[in-house]
């Protein structure tokens, strides 16, 4: 299949992965969203809790200064978090009462923000590796604040999301893969008989007019096409047959009174009647020749018969050789000495040759010979003896009526172009040229050659 | 001899019947099926022409009917009609040659005289080309009237020759013919064989001649045909 005209399969297969890998990243961004802000109001919670446990321990002595006692477990937690968790103590007019290291003391005094409420702040230390987080509130007359550095949310929610991909991915793949695969299968197997259609459809020539495509077992959506297909398949066998039927009726007509007028004239005697069997005879040709146009016209030859040119150069010999014969023309078949076959209709081939034989003893004198050469190609050559034919005459002779080599000899006009439309018909050429040593060469390109017969 | 003519034409019958009636044909002319089937419930021919296209049916059901019946005799179909599938049709029902409308008589005479000349039984036969005798019984050849005398293969392939006359026989046609299977056909055996019958002819005076159509075959004719 060509670009232009994809696949449905492939198309199917394509869209399908695409829906997939938009579904997977669509919910990974949900997660990951989420997950930020799960993490966010976690972080909230946290240093609300953090800044109560502070608070708990916080004491005014006797004397009005604030004093912490933290829990030596507390303590510890701080001391080994490395920087991780901060905190600090303020007392009313800013000074760091006391803090969980010096640098969380000066961090905090320099970045708390102003006003008596409680609330959450966002510090980026110059050189850290990430933003710290914190929350302020007030108790006993001290502010206290909290903070946590280093945990990075961004890391977290990317985190989450890998650990989504790793757990989602071991279902949603194979998901994904199966369905491809059932969606890609059932689109196949619906087209299979599609691909026996074609095939079906592909021999059906002039020849098989009667076959029709069946459409049992096709997809209901194909059906009507089938059905449509076969219709026009009917009309166009009723127009061959009409035609058909036509050319044979007028072959008759014309062909029983030449035939009476012929026979007529074979009874009769002496020197006037040699003129009228001339004319008569021109005139069966003309007739001949005509109705075979008329046939190629109304119905295409069926040219899927495998065909034996050395068969049909034999005939053709075989029909020319008496009249050859009577004039002391050596007629000879060289060339592949076996059977050369092709696909073809064997008597409109033979048709064809023997009119090139014909135009080739008529236009030639006496005593010269004819020769046919077959190549294993597919090729026939006619070659005589005569005077040739001028290069600007060569296109004419294959025209209905275009009589290149002049009006002598019976021909009507209409041999070579049988010749040409037979030619065509195959998929081949026909075209005449010079022989070395003077004569025509007409040459009938048939090929390609097919190795065995099938029949 | 009698032959049955089957021909809805009547001018063309006659014309017909009266051109074979020149070479010894007695003709019995009819212009429909049904005439015809009763003509061959009746008499024996020794051939029958048969027209296509009859008023009351297609001439090669009666071909057909002719062979399903296990009647032998030689048939030649005579028809305007040469739609290709026509002649296949023709000659697969049992036709054993086929004449295209329009004719001339000497071509069907000749076609007739052709067809009488085959082997059908034990008939005494004498074949007939110009000047040149052959007596099919007894294997003897006569030129111009005097004998003359031919090797078991020559003979059989004058016989093919004679049989065929006026037509091209293959190289193959012949080889099947004159050689059993088993034997070895030397690549210019027939060749060879031509040769020396055309030098035998030649020297007894024989006014008709074997023509050579190289890589194909080879045509017997009398004079003037």
């Amino acid at each position: 299949m060509s670009r232009r005209t994809p696949s449905l399969v492939a198309r199917l297969a394509w869209r399908l992965a695409a829906i997939f890998l938009l579904a997977i990243a669509a919910a990974a961004g949900g997660v990951a969203w989420k997950g930020v802000r799960a993490i966010d109001s976690l972080r909230d919670q946290a240093l609300q809790a953090q800044a109560r446990d502070v608070e708990r321990h916080l004491a005014v002595g006797v004397d009005g200064a604030l004093r912490l006692d933290l829990p030596p477990a507390l303590e510890v937690a701080y001391a080994s978090s490395g920087g991780a968790y901060l905190y600090a103590v303020l007392d009313a007019e800013g000074r760091v009462v006391q803090a969980s290291s010096p640098e969380a003391a000066d961090l905090l005094a320099d970045h708390l923000p102003g006003g008596p409420d409680p609330a959450f702040f966002r510090i980026e230390p110059a050189g850290a590796a990430g933003p710290v987080y914190g929350y302020v509130t007030r108790a006993r007359g001290a502010r206290i604040a909290v903070a946590q550095g280093r945990l990075h949310d961004d890391v977290l929610a990317d985190s989450l999301v890998e650990e989504f991909l790793e757990v989602g991915l071991w279902w949603t793949v194979p998901v994904a893969v199966i369905a491809l695969w059932v969606g890609t299968m059932t689109l196949r197997t619906s087209l299979a008989p599609l691909t026996r259609l074609s095939a079906q459809a592909g021999a059906i020539g002039p020849g098989t007019a009667d076959v029709r495509l069946p459409e049992a077992g096709l997809p209901r959506e194909v059906q009507p096409l089938v059905a449509a297909v076969n219709r026009a398949l009917d009309r166009l066998k009723q127009a061959y047959e009409h035609q058909r039927r036509f050319t044979a009726d007028a072959a008759h007509e014309l062909r029983t009174p030449l035939a009476v007028l012929t026979a007529r004239i074979d009874a009769l005697d002496g020197p006037p009647v040699e003129g009228l069997r001339r004319d008569v005879d021109r005139m069966n040709r003309l007739v001949g020749q005509m109705l075979r146009v008329a046939r190629l016209d109304a119905a295409p030859l069926d040219v899927t018969r495998p065909v034996d040119l050395r068969q049909v150069a034999v005939e053709a010999i075989s029909a020319v050789a008496p009249l050859a014969v009577r004039e002391r023309r050596e007629l000879v078949l060289a060339g592949e000495p076996g059977p050369v076959w092709i696909d073809g209709d064997a008597p409109a081939l033979a048709v064809a040759l023997v009119n090139l034989l014909e135009n080739a003893l008529v236009h030639t004198s006496p005593g010269t010979g004819v020769r046919v050469e077959l190549e294993w190609d597919g090729t026939l050559r006619v070659i005589d003896e005569g005077p040739g034919i001028p290069p600007d005459e060569r296109e004419g002779v294959f025209r209905r009526f275009g009589r290149g080599r002049g009006t002598r000899g019976p021909g009507a006009g209409l041999g070579l172009a049988i010749v040409m439309e037979t030619a065509r018909a195959h998929g081949g050429t026909v075209e005449v040229g010079d022989r070395p040593g003077g004569g025509a060469v007409f040459t009938l390109r048939l090929g390609p050659a097919r190795q065995v017969p099938t029949c | 001899m009698r032959a049955l003519l089957i021909e809805d034409e009547g001018e063309l019958a006659a014309l017909v019947a009266s051109a074979a009636h020149g070479i010894g044909l007695a003709v019995d002319a009819v212009e429909s099926l049904e005439d015809a089937r009763a003509a061959l419930a009746a008499v024996e021919y020794d051939l029958v022409v048969l027209d296509l296209g009859l008023p009351d049916g297609d001439g090669v059901s009666l071909l057909r009917d002719l062979r399903a019946g296990g009647n032998p005799v030689p048939v030649l179909v005579l028809t305007a009609r040469d739609g290709r599938d026509d002649r296949v049709a023709g000659l697969d029902a049992g036709a054993d040659d086929y004449v295209l409308k329009p004719f001339h008589m000497a071509e069907l005479l000749a076609r007739l005289k052709a067809l009488l000349r085959r082997p059908r039984g034990p008939l005494a036969m004498r074949l007939e080309v110009g000047n040149v005798f052959f007596d099919t019984v007894h294997r003897r050849v006569e030129v111009a009237g005097r004998p003359i005398v031919l090797a078991r293969r020559e003979l059989a392939l004058l016989e093919l020759l004679m049989r065929r006359a006026g037509r091209v026989l293959t190289r193959e046609a012949i080889e099947e013919h004159l050689y059993g299977f088993e034997e070895e056909v030397g690549p210019n055996a027939t060749e060879v064989n031509v040769h020396r019958v055309r030098k035998k002819l030649a020297a007894a005076g024989a006014n008709a001649e074997i023509h050579t159509l190289r890589g194909v075959g080879y045509l017997m004719e009398g004079p003037g045909s």
